[in-house]
């Protein structure tokens, strides 16, 4: 990737007493090196991908401490790296982004909780639950409780969070269980500050070797009989050894208040808004002082039984603020009063919403109806006053709108290359009709968004030719599966093409083949262009994806026979493959690659070197393309094929025409997609594509004179 | 700023100050976000930022948060005050917004309220992909949104943030960094926020320039009005008369004068005279339906401007025509921000097929051409057209386009011509018809002028869609006058909304008006030949 993490690195570099300011995710980033870790994997995903992506850049540093770090080629494969932690002593942390990503590491997970671990590990989960989520809505807490592995969700707190990844590797290695810890996407980007210790280097790591493998152990393995054993041991063993490590080092922490007859019991992640809703009570000062007793769960698995009866002892309720659904948590307390015979009496989901975030609003909410019932003295009038009010300036909003806001997702960037082919595709199936898109997750997903509102099913990253295999043979045309080429290391090689080929499956595959996980933050795979490549490259404008065929050679080396790589701009091409591809007399897998270097990488590549030759004063050219406003009809047709953020509306300059006209932005790139629709398409002639010399030879602007002068004498004006 | 008015009355401290950016993805919250996390460390304050980012990608919706504790740390004995990482309904103290259908969408949200919130947003509209897509004219009302806003905010600012900062050179950042300093609500010392700008290094200066205009605009209260003001688009008023208008009411006289203008500059002034024949008419029609004049003319008003439009129709001797003036090629060099010394290239994309120059010809010639292509088609092949990078900003390829331009002189004599006259009368026909009716009727047939633009497909499209109306819809016998003046406005719309002509469908068939007739497509059969 173009980005450079200089910056963060540095930060890293911290010792002790050193103050450390910048975002959650680096926080905790840092937490793993005072933490000793001697190995760190993972794969990227939003909210946690920086954690890795600084790992990667940070190879002086990381070359210090001896730490392995590894980009894996999907979830599981980072998951089984923890292995290294069954038999051997040595600390390592994983990241990735849930529920996605938990989901395709479960088999390792599994079977890593099983035997359990000796060397502290920690998963690093970006819970990407609520505003901003781009996966289902599923909670990772079931994972830890089916697989037994200890669940933090720390208070968002720089100093709480980095605490917290010192003490599961620790609790992890006294219990022997895999740690995780969750993040909401707000806590990732947090920006606070804490006080730094020094990085450890761990006792065994890339600079310290282990002279001899492990001992032969049958019962390290998670194979049967051992595993019945295994099961006993986590819960006769593990999780009282973790209870105890939890009660003993404080992780939860409580807070007292005079309201004593009633008690909150929150998921640390959810206390600091939990404090902000008491104030508006005025049941907690700014500092967090309160007057509710609180039970902050920073371990939300296992619980702690005695920890939570002493807390409900002698009050006549309790709250529980869980967010997401079920309510394990809830549940667990539920069946522990019930167990122990405590009056307590239990709310929760009774007062809250089942489903969704618990925002303040929310949680607002909830609290009043538990204090109107268990704390009558407490005057939530004002409260209610303003979440009233707050529900009526919304609905007379809405009202005062004859229509509702338009939505803005996020879109392909200007000059994306995958934007054209979704042109393409919509021209070509105007001519051999509409056709069943199994679409996949990546920058490609957002053609399920206007104007292209293109695919039928997303199963999963990689998953979209495997999703189309009992499709295809109930269709009488064909089917098209679109993957990214991130989707084609993940999974989709395995799951999709070489099912495909095995079973001598009839359909389409087509490859964006943009050189990086674009989606994911553009981090480098495998078929990325080299750094040689970048340096040496003669046209550094020109896309360099085509330098590395490592997807072509390996889709020819495991027998795909039809294959045709083309070139995403070229609009007209990639209609004419595609419909050849959708009618062609081949039966078996068709595989289209469409190749065209990431924009957002290419442009970061490309300006630094641009801006050094223009201050060198060599001659740069530069493209933009131009609607002209007195030919443009107002339909607005090109941007229906297009999209392009920089091909947008401005009022017609014509007092007789009602329609606004088209017009590029300055942020044009000069993609060349206009022009390319404009023939593919056979669009209104509207559009010019201007090529700007800066810097340009002698010659060149001596024949641009002559040309402006004699144009004068042949242009009315 | 005085600790009273942040004062909490129920536990008598101060509470933090709640800031809520919107932004777009690419537009520097980040950058934002960390400037006022630098500037309140600078400052000695405790403060906290967050954000749902969008993801790596351009134009997503982005939110940041950021609180900050309004009593110096040096003056809290060590306690630390506990920020929240979500807005707090009814509590947030500014609101920030670089755009504003962003601004809009955290006012409808109800978070912002008219009691405590200065609601500083950006005039500046990008529009969404939903209102560039529409055939019309799909751009929400940029007043309607401004006064959403208005009504949750206790001080409102607004400025174009994306001029402000196209002028300086710089992001919108710096802009809203500038705005949100200068509205006063957080003890943001002007002095500390340029000292962090400055330190950005790279670009700090133009950040600087665009924090300071910004700033300026803010702590002058009276851009507010001059915006809105700004957002109500002037038409041209001019006064100016040309004889051969004499004789026409006032209230067409200005739609009337650029009809004219724009019907003799496409070919001649007998063509403008013809067109004047035809308004005329029209305007008879209308004196004889309305003779109190009810309407102020509407009628004749949006016949001449949509009569014009038609007959001044798009072919590729006009394109050539408007692509090869003087004035167009400095509006060029003006868009793509030519500077002295640079060398500029300009090529047109052209795409002539069978039709565009059989519409040139007469129609004996034409039609054969037409069959031929036709024939192409019908044997699965692509119809006939020809790409063309035509270089304009050469003299043979100006050259080329005036050519072309002087064909102007043989329109008359085309098929295409001939066709478009055939066509302009039966509309007008429709709308008097209508008229001696009911007014409403032949206004809504008039409106219907509006179907007609463009070139190729989307011309088609229009015509055919229009002939639809006016064959069936209006002459629907059953029905009284008025009805069909609603089905009409009701078909109309629905024409625009989409391509596929679906919503159409919808309403003709909700109309019981006959559908439009399929066309007729070459089949694309796809045997599938299953592995046994």
């Amino acid at each position: 990737m173009e980005i450079s993490f200089a910056k963060q690195i540095q930060q890293l570099k911290l010792g002790e007493g050193d103050v450390f300011h910048g975002e959650g995710i680096l926080a905790i980033t840092k937490a793993l090196l005072q933490s000793g870790v001697s190995y760190i994997g993972g794969y990227q995903g939003a909210p946690v991908s920086h954690l890795l992506d600084v790992m990667v850049q940070a190879r002086e540093l990381v070359g210090e401490l001896g730490v392995q770090v590894e980009a894996c080629s999907n979830e599981a494969s980072a998951a089984a790296m923890l292995g290294a932690s069954i038999h051997y002593p040595v600390r390592g942390a994983v990241t990735w982004k849930s529920i996605v990503g938990t989901n395709v590491a479960a088999d390792a997970l599994a079977n890593l909780s099983s035997p359990g671990v000796t060397g502290g590990v920690l998963m690093v989960i970006g819970e990407d639950y609520g505003e901003g989520a781009s996966v289902v809505q599923e909670r990772t807490h079931a994972y830890a409780m089916k697989s037994c592995m200890l669940l933090l969700d720390p208070r968002p707190e720089l100093s709480v969070m980095v605490d917290m990844v010192e003490h599961a590797f620790a609790m992890s290695e006294a219990s022997n269980m895999p740690a995780m810890m969750e993040l909401r996407i707000r806590a990732c980007h947090v920006r606070g500050s804490f006080v730094c210790k020094d990085n450890r280097t761990a006792k065994v790591s890339t600079k310290s070797l282990m002279a001899e493998p492990a001992a032969f152990d049958y019962s390290r393995l998670a194979h049967p009989p051992v595993t019945f054993a295994h099961e006993k041991r986590k819960l006769e063993h593990r999780i009282p050894a973790a209870r105890q490590y939890i009660l003993e080092h404080q992780l939860n922490e409580i807070f007292s208040g005079q309201h004593d007859s009633v008690g909150i019991i929150v998921q640390g992640g959810l206390s600091n808004a939990l404090l902000r809703s008491l104030q508006q009570f005025g049941l907690a000062d700014a500092f967090g002082e309160t007057q509710v007793p609180l039970l902050v769960l920073n371990v939300t698995y296992p619980l702690v039984p005695d920890q939570i009866a002493d807390f409900v002892h002698n009050k006549k309720a309790v709250l529980v603020l869980e967010e997401g659904a079920p309510e394990y948590i809830e549940q667990e307390i539920a069946t522990l009063l019930n167990r122990r015979d405590l009056p307590t009496r239990l709310h929760g989901k009774d007062m809250l919403p089942a489903a969704g975030e618990l925002t303040p609003e929310i949680m607002m909410g909830g609290l009043q109806q538990f204090f109107a019932r268990h704390l009558p003295n407490i005057d939530g009038v004002g409260v209610k006053l303003v979440l009233d009010a707050t529900v009526t300036r919304r609905n007379s909003m809405a009202s005062s709108l004859d229509q509702t806001l338009p939505a803005r997702p996020p879109g392909f960037c200007i000059g994306c290359p995958e934007r054209p082919v979704f042109s393409a595709l919509k021209l070509a199936q105007k001519e051999v009709g509409e056709v069943h898109i199994a679409a996949d997750i990546g920058c490609h997903s957002f053609a399920t968004f206007e104007p292209f509102s293109m695919g039928h099913s997303i199963l999963g990253y990689g998953m979209s030719l495997a999703s189309r295999a009992g499709v295809s043979p109930m269709m009488q045309r064909r089917v098209l599966s679109i993957m990214g080429d991130g989707g084609f290391w993940h999974n989709g090689l395995l799951t999709g093409v070489q099912s495909a080929l095995f079973n001598g499956d009839d359909a389409v595959l087509l490859i964006f083949k943009n050189g990086y996980t674009s989606a994911t933050g553009t981090q480098d795979i495998i078929s990325t262009p080299t750094s040689a490549s970048k340096t040496q490259a003669h046209d550094k404008l020109a896309s360099l994806t085509a330098n590395n065929r490592t997807i072509e050679d390996t889709l020819k080396g495991i027998g795909v026979q039809w294959m045709r790589t083309v070139h995403s701009y070229r609009v007209a091409t990639m209609r004419d493959v595609l419909k050849e591809a959708l009618t062609t007399d081949f039966n078996g897998l068709k595989v289209i690659i469409a190749e065209g270097e990431c924009q957002l990488e290419r442009q970061r590549r490309i300006r630094p070197w641009l801006a050094d030759l223009l201050t060198r004063g060599q001659r740069v050219m530069r493209v933009k393309y131009g609607v002209d406003e007195d030919v443009c009809n107002g339909d607005h047709a090109c941007i229906r094929l297009s999209a392009c953020p920089t091909l947008t509306l401005k009022d017609n300059p014509d007092p007789l025409k009602v329609d606004p006209v088209a017009t590029v932005l300055d942020g044009c790139v000069g993609c060349g997609l206009c022009g390319e629709n404009a023939h593919a398409a056979t669009l209104c002639p509207s559009f010019y594509r201007a090529e700007i010399i800066q810097n340009g030879h002698w010659h060149e602007k001596l024949l641009a004179s002559l040309r402006r002068l004699m144009l004068r004498w042949v242009q009315p004006a | 700023m005085s600790l009273n008015t942040v004062m909490n009355s129920s536990t008598a401290t101060p509470r933090p100050l709640s800031v809520l950016i919107c932004a777009l993805g690419g537009e520097g919250g980040g950058v934002l976000s960390d400037w006022l996390m630098e500037i309140a460390r600078k400052a000695g304050y405790a403060a906290q930022a967050t954000s749902i980012p969008g993801v790596a990608q351009r134009t997503g919706a982005t939110t940041y948060f950021f609180e900050l504790y309004p009593v110096p740390v040096a003056q809290l004995a060590g306690r630390k005050p506990v920020f929240s990482l979500n807005p707090i309904p009814g509590s947030l103290d500014v609101v920030i917004a670089s755009e504003l259908l962003e601004a809009a969408r955290c006012a409808s949200n109800g978070l912002p309220s008219s009691d405590r919130t200065v609601f500083i947003t950006s005039t500046s509209r990008t529009f969404t992909t939903a209102e560039r897509t529409a055939m019309g004219d799909g751009r929400l009302d940029s007043a309607a949104l401004l006064a959403l806003v208005q009504a949750v905010s206790r001080v409102h600012h607004a400025l174009d943030m994306q001029r402000v900062a196209t002028d300086n050179s710089t992001a919108v950042s710096a802009v809203m960094l500038g705005a949100l300093a200068a509205s006063g609500v957080l003890p943001l010392d002007r002095s500390i926020c340029e000292e962090v700008i400055r330190e950005g290094g790279r670009g700090a200066q133009a950040s600087l320039q665009g924090f300071a205009a910004a700033w300026q605009m803010i702590t002058q209260t009276k851009l507010q009005a001059e915006q809105a003001q700004l957002l109500v688009n002037l038409i041209d008023d001019s006064e100016k008369k040309l004889p051969e208008l004499a004789g026409f009411p006032i209230q067409i006289n200005d739609m009337l004068r650029l009809g004219w203008l724009r019907v003799t500059e496409y070919q001649d002034r007998a063509y403008g005279k013809l067109y004047l024949s035809r308004v005329r008419s029209l305007l008879d029609a209308e004196h004889r339906a309305d003779a109190d004049a009810l309407h102020g003319m509407q009628l004749t008003r949006e016949v001449s401007r949509w009569l014009a439009l038609w007959m001044s129709f798009d072919d590729i001797v006009r394109v050539a025509d408007l692509k090869s003036r003087a004035a167009r090629t400095e509006r060029v060099r003006r868009e793509v921000k030519i500077k002295s010394g640079d060398v500029l290239a300009v090529y047109e994309h052209f795409k002539p097929g069978v039709p565009e120059i059989a519409g040139l010809l007469p129609k004996p010639i034409a039609d054969r051409l037409l069959a031929w292509d036709q024939q192409r088609i019908a044997e699965g092949r692509e119809p006939w057209a020809m790409p063309i990078k035509l270089a304009s900003h050469t003299v043979v390829g100006t050259l080329l386009l005036r050519l072309l331009a002087t064909f102007k002189y043989i329109r008359p004599f085309s098929s295409r011509y001939a066709e478009e006259q055939a066509l302009i009368e039966e509309w007008l026909k429709a709308v008097t018809a209508g008229l001696a009716e009911d007014w409403q009727l032949g206004y809504e047939l008039a409106l219907c002028g509006r179907l007609m633009k463009g070139y190729g497909e989307t011309n088609h499209r229009g015509r055919d869609n229009l002939l639809h109306v006016i064959r069936h819809v209006a002459n629907d016998e059953h029905t009284t006058a008025t009805a069909r003046a609603a089905a009409i406005r009701r078909a109309r719309e629905a024409a625009l909304t989409d391509e596929a002509g679906s919503q159409l469908d919808r309403v003709l068939k909700e109309l019981g008006a006959p559908p439009r007739p399929i066309k007729a497509q070459p089949i694309r059969w796809m045997p599938r030949i299953r592995n046994s």
